[in-house]
């Protein structure tokens, strides 16, 4: 997911500009361009963990998306005037493809809100003065951006934000709190929502603008996670001042922007990969060296749950693989694109669990030398990420059922009455209104 | 349902789904426990002629597939035939159909494999044990007397034993396993008929009592009968999973359309987030389990070396998930799905046999490692 899709190609040759070469020509470009100016990886990429990524990570992986950026395969599909390539999708996915041996840039959660989250739905309802400055930044490197997003008082409840967005002249002063903000703290910019009329309806009164993470009055704190990294942060917004350039859509109608940006986030318009040679590979490599250790590996119980752990993980690929495939086919909506989500919000829990059930004793405690058993810890204690970040499972199955499924919505309370009195309301409702 | 089906797919899909919509819809289905066979008259013959029982045999045999991937095009069918509860013995045909042609006997394929395919003769795996588990050919042990051989036994969950002229046995011997085509009239060979729990299909565990066979009933070579077994069990995993993805499909679809349809406290039930997250969960298991199923698919078509299992994960999977399915359809319909006149017993009972069929969920998992050498 946090493929480098957007950061891709274009027919490089900048000093001969408006010809587009046909595909195979454009391979032969690519894998020649490659060779010459990027670093080809040893075996298939490894996650790294959470902690990774610094500033100084950071740094390294801007230099190589301005390499990206200088020989013209940054922004393959973007719009020429904003400093893309202009070209079809499918030229991206071909440099992705002569790319895949080579060491791309890659700024963890940071490459996905930038560049497939983020950047597009700028693209799509921001204003020229604004995106010709910003978004070759962007390409070069220079402007990551994270998610100024949920609020401790709205999380799934994304409409219901309360920040404070107050007109003064041709400037606007935010106020307020956002939260679970992954690395905000390494970020240049965030894309935040807020709200701008509070005496209408909640879904009418939003106005998004691209904030500079180091503006005067917006103090950005890591937040110290339970496995005792820090991802995410919390972000205070105190008298907060951005030009009007920097609005993003509509004034109260920010949340047609959002739904841009839902089915972005999802994985439209995102190149997909094939979905065919999808292989299991060794069977739950983790959980086979607990069993190993703790000499359960011929334990009958235990071989079952190796099994079922290495069943979720190919099974979770196979649909990846399929959603990947509707992708391709032109098929995907909001919907179906939401199974890989909950898919992993439902079995990551599971397969932690069966590690921890394996590892026993191990798990629980460990000798400091046992890598093992602390992974499996860890592994327990991150395995509800999915389940909540970016939606929860509920809004998942929400999504699915009223989009996929095609069942009637829950009846809502608030999405016809002014905000304020929403919030007035809120405390003392009784179901009935 | 495979997404990139070329147009001779479709055509084969759509003659067959028109056959069976005529032929055997869901209301003839339910009757048919009361008939003497089991099935609407003239069913496999007709559904021969429509190349059901051809698609795993090589042109050169007299057999063919539309697309070039006869598995992928025979998939395609079991998923329609699970949709519609289809009975009659369409995996094991096939099994025994391409198990003739890649490893039959000159004879075997000059006279059984074209009445097999033409629907004449039905044929049907005797391989899982009395207790109708796996691994094949496990109930049986096959001895030699000269050049005859002795076969002794009991070989259950036989689907349509009763109407079978032939059983491709798998047996224990002192030279390793062997396997057998063997003529239901041969002297020594009973059927036992059993209470079913699967109204809609139909099993018999059959009997061998000291049942003499020339070595013109060999299939096979003694050293190659274990690939041979494994990659007839891959071939009965695959159909086997894509017919209960295709149950799974209806049934689950019948149930989305009733949480519209009901009303109840003034509102569709489905409108319910208690009954909305359920049908979500189940249509998550659902395109899961298609794509496992595709992906088996796949992988026992090309031959690939990690097929035997990924073809049981997807057995596994389905068999497990199958079942919550249903069970949770069954929760969403209420009282209505506990009558005889709905439908939805029809897909349980179905759904639930076919988990146990060709190896339960548990016995998967653990040839799943021992496949991968733990």
């Amino acid at each position: 997911m946090m493929d480098q899709a957007a950061t891709g190609s274009s027919p490089s040759d900048r000093s001969n500009p408006g010809a587009v070469p046909d595909l195979d020509g454009y391979r032969r470009q690519v894998r020649a361009w490659l060779a010459g100016h990027c670093e080809r990886r040893n075996g298939p990429p490894e996650p790294h963990e959470i902690d990774y990524y610094t500033p100084e990570v950071m740094a390294t992986n801007r230099a190589l998306q301005r390499v990206l950026f200088e020989g013209g395969y940054a922004g393959i599909t973007w719009p020429k005037e904003y400093g893309g390539q202009g070209l079809p999708a499918e030229y991206e996915i071909a440099f992705l493809d002569e790319a895949s041996d080579y060491v791309l840039p890659d700024f963890g959660v940071l490459t996905g809100t930038t560049f497939h989250v983020c950047v597009p739905t700028m693209i799509a309802h921001g204003q020229p003065e604004f995106l010709e400055e910003f978004v070759p930044r962007v390409l070069a490197g220079e402007a990551l951006v994270c998610q100024f997003f949920s609020e401790p008082s709205s999380g799934s409840d994304l409409a219901g934000a309360r920040t404070r967005a107050t007109k003064d002249g041709d400037q606007w002063v935010i106020n307020g709190q956002k939260i679970w903000s992954t690395y905000a703290h390494l970020s240049d910019w965030g894309f935040c929502l807020a709200r701008s009329n509070w005496d209408v309806p909640k879904h009418r009164g939003l106005t998004w603008f691209a904030v500079p993470s180091k503006s005067p009055g917006l103090t950005i704190r890591p937040i110290r996670q339970i496995n005792e990294t820090s991802e995410f942060c919390e972000d205070y917004f105190d008298d907060v001042v951005v030009p009007d350039r920097n609005r993003i859509g509509d004034v109260d109608h920010g949340w047609t922007v959002t739904q841009t940006m839902l089915v972005s986030e999802r994985g439209a318009g995102r190149p997909l990969g094939s979905s065919e040679g999808v292989r299991p590979g060794p069977i739950a490599p983790d959980l086979v060296q607990l069993a190993r250790r703790s000499g359960a590996l011929g334990d009958a119980v235990v071989r079952q749950k190796l099994a079922r752990a290495h069943t979720i993980d190919f099974v979770g690929r196979a649909l990846a693989a399929r959603i990947a495939e509707l992708g391709r086919l032109g098929r995907l909506d909001a919907g179906v694109a939401a199974y890989g989500k909950l898919f992993l919000g439902t079995y990551n829990p599971i397969r932690a669990r069966l590690g921890v059930e394996i590892g026993g004793a191990q798990a629980m405690s460990w000798e400091p030398s046992d890598e093992q058993g602390a992974d499996a810890s860890m592994a327990y204690l991150n395995s509800r990420i999915m389940s909540i970040a970016g939606g929860t499972n509920e809004m998942q199955r929400n999504g699915i059922g009223e989009r996929a499924l095609g069942l009637p919505r829950e009846p809502s309370f608030d999405t016809n009455k002014p905000f304020t009195e929403v919030l007035r309301d809120a405390r003392d409702w009784t179901g009935t209104s | 349902m495979e997404l990139d089906l070329i147009g001779d797919q479709e055509l084969l899909r759509d003659t067959a789904t028109r056959f069976m919509d005529a032929s055997c819809p869901l209301d003839v289905v339910r009757q048919l426990n009361t008939t003497d066979t089991g099935l609407p008259a003239n069913y496999m013959q007709d559904a021969a002629e429509l190349g059901w029982f051809s698609l795993l045999v090589p042109a050169e045999d007299g057999g063919g597939s539309v697309s070039g991937d006869g598995l992928r095009d025979a998939a395609i069918l079991a998923e329609e035939r699970g949709r519609r509860l289809q009975p009659g013995p369409f995996v094991p045909m096939n099994v025994v159909a391409s198990a003739l042609a890649t490893r039959g006997s000159a004879d075997q394929k000059a006279k059984v494999l074209p009445a097999i395919m033409n629907g004449e003769a039905l044929a049907t795996v005797a391989a899982a044990d009395g207790a109708g588990a796996w691994p094949p050919g496990a109930g049986l042990s096959a001895s030699s007397a000269g050049d005859r051989f002795i076969l002794s036994g009991c070989a259950g969950l036989a689907q349509d034993a009763a109407l079978a002229d032939w059983f491709l046995v798998a047996a224990r011997s002192p030279a390793g396993q062997r396997q057998f085509l063997v003529p239901s009239s041969t002297p020594g060979v009973s059927l036992a008929r059993r209470g079913a729990h699967d109204i809609t299909q139909r099993f018999a565990s059959v009997d061998f009592e000291g049942v003499e066979l020339d070595a013109d009933a060999v299939v096979g070579h003694p050293g190659g009968t274990a690939d041979d077994l494994e990659r007839q069990l891959q071939l009965a995993l695959v159909l086997s999973v894509a017919e209960t993805v295709g149950a799974i499909e209806a049934l689950f679809d019948m149930t989305r359309r009733y949480a519209i349809d009901r009303i109840a406290f003034g509102r569709p039930i489905g409108s319910f987030q208690a009954v909305k997250h359920q049908l979500a969960d189940m249509s998550l298991s659902v395109e899961a389990g298609i794509s496992i199923s595709a992906a088996a698919t796949r992988a026992v078509q090309a031959g690939q070396d990690d097929a035997g299992e990924i073809a049981s994960m997807a057995k596994a999977w389905v068999g497990d998930t199958g079942i919550d399915i249903a069970q949770g359809c069954f929760q969403v319909f209420g009282g209505i799905g506990y009558t005889w006149e709905h439908d939805l017993h029809l897909f349980l009972r179905r759904i639930t046999m076919n988990s146990l069929l060709y190896g339960q969920p548990d016995w998967h998992r653990e040839r799943i490692c021992e496949l991968h050498g733990l």
